[in-house]
C-alpha cells in the first residue's frame, strides 16, 4: 500500500513538474504540451486589426505626402490657417488620456475595481474634451471657409483629420460601455480582458494623433 | 513556327523600347524632371508607404516577442522557486 502511495505521488510530481511552453489560450485546449498563455486570442485579434488600422492612415497620410511635398505653396492661397496652439493644448490632453487608461488597467489588474472606474471615467473625460475642442475647431474653420470641397487642402484635412475624430469617438463609445460595465462591477483580477482590448484601441488611436498633428498642423 | 515569330517580334520590340527610352516610360512622374517637386512627392511618399508595413509588422512581432520573453522568465521563475517539499512523502501518507 505504502508502494502504491509513493508511486501514485511521484507520478503526481511529475506531471506538475513539467515545464509549460508560453502560447496563446483559447479555443480548443492543444492535445500535447500544455502552454502558459502569452496573451488571448482576443487580444491577438485586436492587435491584427490595430495593424490594419494603421495601414489604412498611412494610406491617408501617403496621399497627403504627395499634395503636400508637390505644393509650392502650402495651405494654398485664401485659405485659413490650422489653430496649432489649441490643437498642441488639445493634443496634451489626449496624451495624457493613454496614461490615465494605464492606471485603469493597473487597477483591473490588480482587482481594484475602485480605482479602475475612477480612472476610466478620467480617460473619458479627457476624449470627450479632445473631441470637443475638435469639433469647435472645425466649426471655427468651416466659418473661415475650409470645407471639403474648398481645395484640396480642407478635403486633406477633414478626411485625414475627421477620420482620426471617428476612431476617437469609437474608441470613446468602447470606453463608455467598459466604464459601465465596470461601475457594474463585471470585471476581477481574472476577468479584465474587455478593459485589456479597450485600453489597447484608445492607446492606438492616442498614439496615432501626433503623427497626423505633426504631419497635418507643423509640417 | 508561329510561336518563334511571336517570340522574336517580342524581343525585337523589347529592344527598340530600350533604344528609345521615352516611349517605354510606363512611370506617371518619370516625364518630369529630376527636381520636379510632383516627382519628389510621389517619391516621399512611396517611401512612406515602403517603410509602413515593415513598421507595422515589426511593432507586432517585436510586441508578441516581448511578451513570450516575459512569459518564459515569468515562468522558469515559478518553476524555480517551486518547493521540492512535494517529492518528499510524508509518514501519513506512507502509512506507516
Amino acid at each position: 500500500m505504502a508502494q502504491t502511495s509513493i508511486a501514485k505521488r511521484l507520478d503526481e510530481t511529475l506531471v506538475e513538474l513539467e515545464p509549460k511552453r508560453p502560447g496563446f489560450s483559447g479555443g480548443e485546449p492543444p492535445p500535447v504540451s500544455p502552454q502558459t498563455p502569452i496573451g488571448n486570442n482576443v487580444w491577438l485579434a485586436i492587435l491584427v486589426f490595430l495593424g490594419a488600422e494603421a495601414m489604412f492612415f498611412a494610406g491617408l497620410m501617403g496621399a497627403y505626402i504627395v499634395f503636400r511635398v508637390g505644393a509650392a505653396v502650402w495651405p494654398p492661397p485664401f485659405q485659413p490657417r490650422l489653430p496649432v496652439g489649441v490643437t498642441g493644448v488639445n493634443t496634451v490632453f489626449l496624451l495624457a488620456s493613454a496614461a490615465t487608461i494605464r492606471v485603469a488597467l493597473r487597477g483591473a489588474r490588480r482587482g481594484d475595481g475602485t480605482q479602475l472606474v475612477r480612472w476610466l471615467g478620467l480617460t473619458a473625460l479627457l476624449g470627450a474634451i479632445f473631441l470637443a475642442v475638435q469639433g469647435y475647431e472645425w466649426i471655427e474653420l468651416i466659418q473661415f471657409g475650409l470645407t471639403v470641397s474648398s481645395s484640396v487642402y480642407g478635403g486633406l484635412f477633414y478626411t485625414l483629420i475627421g477620420f482620426h475624430a471617428l476612431h476617437v469617438f469609437g474608441a470613446l463609445v468602447w470606453l463608455m460601455v467598459v466604464f459601465a460595465l465596470a461601475r457594474r462591477g463585471h470585471y476581477s483580477k481574472d476577468r479584465y480582458l474587455g478593459v485589456q482590448t479597450c485600453a489597447m484601441y484608445w492607446t492606438f488611436v492616442v498614439a496615432l494623433w501626433p503623427a497626423l498633428y505633426g504631419l497635418v498642423y507643423l509640417y | 513556327m508561329l510561336k518563334r515569330n511571336t517570340l522574336l517580334t517580342s524581343l525585337l520590340a523589347g529592344l527598340a523600347a530600350g533604344l528609345v527610352p521615352a516611349l517605354a516610360s510606363a512611370c506617371s512622374v518619370c516625364v518630369t524632371g529630376d527636381n520636379d517637386p510632383t516627382s519628389n512627392a510621389f517619391n516621399w511618399s512611396v517611401l512612406f508607404l515602403m517603410a509602413t508595413p515593415y513598421a507595422v509588422v515589426g511593432s507586432i512581432a517585436g510586441w508578441l516577442f516581448f511578451k513570450y520573453r516575459r512569459a518564459a522568465a515569468k515562468r522558469d521563475q515559478d518553476h524555480a522557486t517551486e518547493s521540492p517539499l512535494h517529492l518528499a512523502w510524508s509518514e501519513k501518507e506512507s502509512g506507516r
